[in-house]
């Protein structure tokens, strides 16, 4: 268990900036979001955690200490870009990568096989890893990343290319991860997943940090929230209107709904009398920002 | 077990159980038995083109026929051969390769040779009827001309590394056997390690390793494994040598003809090789075989395809391919000016400085500077290699320019 901190990484490629500044702490049993864009400098930061590329600038701890090579070998790793070496077989596979982080036998060949049986993998553990398919492949590539139990296990986009009933494998197998203890870094598109694994997130554009924090603490920091009120009366309307920084959304809801964004702090239960003195409402819903919303207004994509 | 015990296991029997290394394994074994057996059993079949006819009177054609006895079977003896001898008339003569008609006029005999393919026999006829023509002229009986005509040569050494001809022959033979060997184990091994490497880059394994050991000891496990199964590739080929070189010798062992590999074969049983020959080819061939597996892995590192392969590893051929060539002429002159400037050259030195060591003797001091430099030629090409190993794994997309590559090793 150990306290990951990034603090003001940069990276840069030629010309082309990947990581401008990048400061972010996981704390020890973490679930840790990453989101932004393609392009964003997601990979750069993680390859950067993980020692495969050396920052420019800036320094990536674990419990205070620079991160060394011994270090990374607690730490476990699902890239973007799978791979694995096609003519081994799928156990020998696991158990290979088991030593390469510090397993001996036989455990490696024990957790090899409980990892087979747990990702469901039983019947291809004898054959080589070339006749899986992309899906299976990918499992196979979780348990060599998982293994040896590691710290901080970092998985970019582990979701793509997973069928539905393989990526809820995958999240009840990132679930019973985060009950052991292990940190999590992700990254993902799918924002429902990382909504439901993860306790942090930090959403990274341009290779900078522009929104972090728990959902409560993004939520906070959002300067608006949306209130939908039923029917869409005109008195009820009329109340809307009236109020100070309420404005009209242009879709609302249902059809028989009015949704208006009002100003974070504005003081809805007032709100809600009033529109109860004007006629009558049938639902009122302060909406809290969901995790989609605050990713595409931090990135910019809305205003 | 180290990170790099546990890299060289499994690469070390990912590739013993290879078939891209059992089969250059064995191929190359079959290589050496024909280099050992080949010269021979052309030799054997230079036999088939000594069988002549002979014609003329027959004093002549018989002292012929004895004096010939060594070079050629005669199958026939004509008075006289057709005007025009064809292919027919040799196929009815005991299926000989040449008719040679005997004549004889004021200046002695002379030989007309109708032949199957003429470039052959001139040489030969002249030598072996020399003493005809001497006793023709001089009245000397032809017996007696052939003993005078034989000068006995013993050729010694002085002081050299060699006691006498058959010993220099033997090492020339030796060192030519064994920069063979260095040459298909360098080759074969770094353009292996070039596809294990390229394979882990194509599949998109690179990644998943480099985020977990060093990519200098994934390299490092990479080469030593490599060197290892090399090893044990050189031992079967050695023993497939010896073996083959002991049996075409026994075969033939009355035989004339040989080459210096078939020499080198008959010559390589196991007290024929000197312990510092043996200390020089291990020395050479690792530093060799790292000097070049480390640059074949470098270079494997930048491709994105495995059909570019062959791209790439071109530049790394050709100074195999001078190396090789350069140790064919140290084998002849391993003192020259030139060669001993080859033979400190990195990437040259394996080939060229081997070869002084198995046919000469070369200054102590010079072996020793030879070493320093390539140690420190392998080391810096290992340190470079693993620095664009490094990038050039987690390179995809366009290839990198020449002018990337170096702001790589820069930065």
């Amino acid at each position: 268990m150990g306290t990951l901190v990034l603090s003001q990484v940069a990276r840069s490629f030629g010309n082309v900036v990947a990581v401008r500044d990048v400061s972010l702490t996981v704390p020890p049993g973490t679930t840790f979001g990453l989101l932004g864009p393609n392009g964003a400098g997601k990979t750069t930061t993680m390859r950067m955690i993980l020692g495969v590329l050396v920052p420019d600038r800036g320094t990536v701890t674990w419990n205070g200490a620079p991160v060394d090579g011994r270090m990374r070998r607690r730490f476990g790793y699902l890239p973007e870009e799978r791979g694995l070496y096609g003519k081994l077989k799928v156990k020998d596979q696991i158990a290979y990568f088991g030593r390469l982080h510090g397993l001996t036998a036989p455990d490696d060949e024990r957790k090899a096989a409980a990892w087979i049986e747990r990702l469901g993998l039983g019947e291809y553990a004898n054959r080589p890893c070339a006749e899986l398919s992309k899906g299976n492949q990918q499992k196979v590539q979780v348990a060599c990343a998982a293994l040896h139990d590691p710290e901080l296990l970092i998985l970019d986009e582990p979701f793509t290319g997973l069928d539905p009933v393989n990526a809820e494998v995958l999240l009840e197998t990132l679930r019973a991860l985060r009950a052991e203890g292990a940190s999590l870094i992700l990254s993902s598109h799918q924002m429902w997943q990382l909504e439901e694994l993860c306790e942090t997130f930090c959403v990274i554009a341009d290779g900078t940090v522009r929104a972090s924090g728990t959902l409560p603490e993004l939520r906070a920091a959002w300067p608006t929230r949306v209130v939908e009120v039923q029917p869409a009366a005109p008195a009820l309307r009329a109340v809307l209107d009236a109020t100070p920084s309420a404005r009209a959304l242009p879709q609302a809801a249902s059809p028989d709904a009015l949704s208006y964004e009002v100003a974070a702090d504005a003081d809805t239960a007032a709100l809600l009398r009033r529109l109860v003195a004007a006629g009558d409402v049938t639902r009122f819903q302060r909406v809290e920002p969901s995790l989609g919303e605050i990713y595409l207004r931090a990135i910019g994509e809305v205003a | 077990m180290s990170v790099l015990g546990v890299i060289f296991g499994a690469e070390f029997v990912r590739r013993l159980t290879s078939r891209p290394f059992i089969f250059a394994t064995l191929i190359g074994a079959l290589g050496i038995v024909l280099i050992a057996v080949l010269p021979r059993v052309l030799g054997g079949f230079g036999a088939d083109s000594g069988r002549v006819v002979l014609a003329g009177e027959r004093t002549l054609t018989t002292t012929a026929r004895s004096l010939l006895a060594p070079d050629f079977s005669v199958t026939a003896v004509v008075p006289d051969l057709p005007a025009k001898p064809t292919l027919a008339f040799l196929d009815a003569h005991g299926k000989a390769s040449s008719a040679a008609l005997l004549t004889r006029d004021a200046r002695g005999i002379r030989v007309t040779v109708y032949a199957r393919d003429p470039s052959q026999f001139r040489s030969a006829f002249a030598r072996d009827l020399a003493p005809l023509q001497v006793a023709l002229a001089t009245g000397v009986p032809v017996a007696a001309v052939r003993s005078h005509l034989s000068v006995p040569v013993d050729v010694r050494g002085v002081g050299g590394p060699f006691a006498d001809e058959s010993a220099a022959v033997a090492a020339k033979g030796i060192a030519y056997l064994f920069v063979f060997l260095i040459y298909l184990a360098i080759l074969l091994n770094a353009q292996s390690i070039m596809a294990a490497v390229a394979e882990e880059k194509t599949s998109r394994i690179a990644e998943l390793l480099v985020a977990t050991v060093d990519p200098t000891v994934l390299l490092t496990g990479k080469i030593l494994a490599s060197a290892a199964t090399g090893f044990i590739q050189l031992g079967v080929w050695i023993v497939v040598g010896v073996l083959s070189g002991n049996a075409v010798t026994t075969m033939f062992a009355n035989g004339s003809h040989g080459s210096g590999a078939a020499q080198a074969a008959g010559a390589m049983g196991p007290l024929a090789v000197s312990p510092g020959v043996i200390l020089g080819f291990i020395a050479f061939f690792l530093i060799g075989f790292v000097q070049y597996s480390v640059l074949y892995a470098a270079a494997a590192s930048l491709i994105n395809r495995t059909e570019d392969l062959g791209s790439v590893a071109m530049p790394l051929v050709f100074p195999v391919i001078v190396g090789f060539i350069l140790a064919q002429l140290a084998i002849e002159n391993p003192n020259a000016g030139n060669v001993v400037a080859f033979s400190q050259i990195p990437l040259l030195a394996p080939f060229v400085m081997f070869t002084r060591i198995a046919v000469g003797a070369v200054p102590a001091w010079q072996v020793v500077v030879a070493i320093v430099i390539n140690v420190a030629a392998a080391a810096l090409f290992a340190w470079l290699a693993g620095r664009v190993y490094r990038v050039g794994l987690l390179l995809y997309g366009r290839p990198p320019s020449l002018r990337q590559i170096v702001a790589t090793l820069r930065a």
